[in-house]
């Protein structure tokens, strides 16, 4: 073959493989108008435990039985990178129609986070309606609502209530009381409670739960008043009291041994083996809990108040589902969110994700001994839901770990999360 | 007649022409098939490096001097970000444990390395045996072996388990959020799997080492150290710079091992410039901030792999 043929097979193959390309360029292209008038939409959502069917699923399979003509795509996304892949598909204009959000500004995945940035789809009314009372701020932007509130969760504990009852335990009402039954428990080789330590995201939730009686008991609005600098979380004697109390807890034998590096996977075994009665989880956990062990009983626990306080819990709607801005198929998923926010699809959902059935009679629910908190209103959203950023939430939670391997005091990591709060 | 001149080969590479131009020896020549293609047909891959690696980094580095959360719009704001990474005592933790498992390592496993690597040279009749058990762990994949290394180090492990029927009690402690502790374990598991690397480029380096010139040094009396010293180590440096500077850099930006050990605890305690990366940019949503942290690892690597080469380059007397 001579050199010139030589070329002129190369600059022919060199000319096909560009005319091959632009054709597939262009068929990707064309099939991506095509769906604009499509009844089908993509639908994102985080996955932790594979064991346990993801609310979000639950929707959407519902919604699918309900209209036959209409297909979702499901994209489960690992919990832990949840929030990094959304955040990257949206900035890169590939993100589902449809996907989860958190209420709030306190993740990187949260609702008015995105909104603000102009990334998400106002909602119709029927998203307004649903929005729990005191939680508006979570959903809305300049009047704008652009999440449906899904899941009332209750932050407090989950208690064993199967292996509570086999060692004779009863949910203590006051702070003295679970101080000394801390003790009790330790010394049968058990714990009372059951803490990931090394995993921040499980120690800020602990933190929370116990401020709801030292802080927000008191002061509902603490949160609105630290955002225009009228207190800070180093001069909050409500705060020093959580975090000291935390201490306490840990100095009676409140957790299991070795609590400092445990992970998530010990609340799953502890609480499933009877080795610890109960964990700081969102009620919902006590579903999952169930799912695993259907031969046991589990109950929604209120973290007792400091003597002379009174019974106060945190709870809020934990979960939102929210639409792409630059979604093809928004009609498609308006629909879709206007049948979540139905009766029918937020009951889907609770019964999923074993959340606050609201108003309904709770005294035969796993949520019996909150009923009176919940029928009273006492209590507050998830406060981390109105921080700034994720950051303060995480020097929280690092900094409860550092409490518990002695590295921070009670004055450092409340420093640390004004620090962080900006 | 002329053509009987050539080989066989270069009756084939060497074109008519040339042939025909050498004989005159007048006109300038054309390459034969020998240097068939042109500078022009590497553009591409040229391009795509250049667009996907260099100005992807360039652009990523340049988002250093911004307040970018990761979305939406973002504001210059100078040298703020790095001025607030020198002012935030964690992040000089960070620096510091950053420097600590970088130098330790590189000194352990070279050190560790080049011991098996003597030992494993010659002589011992199950050598290739243990090379290849030495080497194992550099073949598995890091988050493996961490996840394995955590359940050892876990308060209900096996260490745990032999402290307390050794009647060691007081001991026992979860290693992996002990604040004084938890490096070290950290230091423990990078060490065990990074050297074998170092065993394998030793081993390179000792095959080009002629037995005979140790056997003159022997014969010279010189003693085991002293042919070690004097006649090995400096036959070796070329591996010993390749080792150091590759250590050093994997050393530097750790982050597998720590994530899937301590996730930076605990409080903080084991985190490093690459895991504060991690976290500030895609957990947190700094991604200004983590973007100049990055930019700061880049240059510190960049540094120590500038300082582990000039210490230790040949001598031009010995290239």
């Amino acid at each position: 073959m001579s050199q010139h043929h030589r070329s002129r097979v190369v600059r022919t193959g060199l000319v096909a493989a560009a005319a091959a390309g632009a054709l597939i360029l262009a068929g990707c292209s064309g099939a991506g108008d095509d769906n604009a008038a499509s009844t089908g939409f993509t639908l994102s959502y985080a996955v932790t435990n594979s064991a346990v069917v993801a609310p979000y699923k639950a929707l959407a399979e519902a919604y699918m039985k309900e209209n036959p003509d209409v297909k979702i795509t499901l994209n489960e996304v690992p919990n832990d990178s949840y929030g990094q892949t959304l955040t990257t598909q949206l900035n890169a204009g590939n993100a589902s129609d449809a996907f989860q959000t958190a209420p709030g500004v306190g993740q990187t995945y949260s609702t008015v986070t995105l909104a603000k940035a102009g990334l998400l789809e106002p909602l119709a009314d029927s998203a307004t309606k649903v929005i729990p009372s005191g939680s508006e701020s979570q959903f809305e932007v300049e009047g704008d609502t652009f999440g449906v509130a899904l899941g009332l969760t209750f932050v407090g504990s989950v208690l064993n209530a199967t292996t509570a009852k086999s060692a004779g335990f009863t949910y203590p009402t006051d702070w003295d009381g679970l101080i000394s039954s801390c003790k009790d428990v330790a010394a049968k080789g058990k714990s009372l409670f059951v803490l990931a330590g090394s995993m921040p995201p499980n120690t800020g939730l602990m933190a929370m739960s116990i401020s709801a009686t030292r802080v927000y008991a008191d002061d509902p609005t603490w949160n609105e008043e630290r955002a225009v600098d009228k207190t800070t979380f180093a001069s909050s004697q409500g705060w020093k009291n959580t975090l000291e109390d935390i201490v306490d807890m840990n100095k009676a034998g409140c957790f299991q041994k070795g609590v400092q590096g445990a992970g998530f996977d010990s609340i799953t075994s502890n609480m499933l083996q009877g080795s610890s009665l109960a964990a700081f989880v969102p009620s919902g956990s006590a579903s999952d809990l169930k799912q695993n062990a259907k031969d046991q009983e589990f109950q929604i626990q209120a973290i007792p108040p400091a003597a002379g306080g009174k019974a106060f819990g945190i709870a809020g709607a934990d979960y939102a589902l929210s639409i792409s801005k630059k979604s093809k198929n928004k009609a498609a998923a308006q629909k879709f969110a206007d049948w979540v926010a139905t009766a029918d699809g937020q009951k889907v959902f609770a019964d999923a994700a074993g959340s606050l059935p609201v108003g309904q009679d709770l005294s035969d629910t796993p949520f019996a001994p909150v009923a009176d908190i919940v029928d009273k209103g006492d209590f507050v959203p998830l406060p981390n839901a109105s921080w700034p950023n994720a950051a303060v939430y995480d020097a929280l939670g690092s900094g409860v770990q550092g409490l518990l391997t002695g590295q921070k005091t009670v004055d450092q990591v409340l420093a640390d999360m004004d620090k962080a709060w900006g | 007649m002329s053509a009987t001149m050539y080989s066989e080969t270069e009756v084939v590479i060497v074109p008519k022409r040339r042939r025909r131009e050498q004989r005159q020896g007048t006109r300038p020549r054309r390459a034969g098939v020998l240097s068939f293609g042109h500078w022009w047909w590497a553009l591409p891959g040229i391009v795509l490096v250049i667009g996907i690696h260099y100005v992807a980094t360039a652009v990523g580095g340049a988002y250093a001097f911004t307040d970018w959360t990761g979305i939406g719009a973002f504001h210059w704001i100078g040298l703020d970000n790095f001025v607030a990474i020198f002012q935030d005592p964690t992040k000089i933790g960070a620096l510091g444990n950053t420097l600590f498992l970088a130098i330790a390592s590189v000194l352990l496993t070279n050190v560790i390395g080049l011991g098996l690597a003597l030992g494993l040279n010659r002589l011992i009749k199950t050598r290739y045996a243990l090379r290849v058990l030495f080497f194992m762990p550099v073949v598995l994949s890091p988050l493996a072996v961490s996840y394995i290394w955590k359940f050892i180090f876990d308060f209900n492990g096996p260490i745990n388990a032999i402290l307390n029927s050794l009647g060691l009690q007081s001991w026992v402690r979860p290693w992996l959020a002990d604040p004084s502790f938890a490096i070290w374990a950290v230091l423990v598991v990078i060490v065990w799997q990074q050297t074998g690397f170092a065993m394998v480029i030793y081993m390179a380096g000792l095959a080009a080492v002629p037995p005979e010139i140790e056997e003159a040094a022997a014969i010279d009396g010189a003693g085991l150290w002293q042919r070690f010293w004097h006649v090995v180590l400096p036959a070796i440096r070329p591996a010993v710079a390749i080792a150091t500077t590759l250590g050093i850099v994997n050393g530097l930006r750790i982050f597998d091992q720590i994530m899937a050990l301590t996730n930076g605890g605990p409080a903080g305690a084991t985190e490093t410039l690459a895991t504060q990366v991690y976290k500030q940019a895609f957990s947190l949503g700094n991604f200004g901030y983590g973007a100049a942290l990055a930019l700061l690892l880049a240059l510190i690597i960049l540094i120590f792999a500038v300082i582990q080469q000039r210490l230790t380059a040949s001598r031009p007397e010995e290239a």
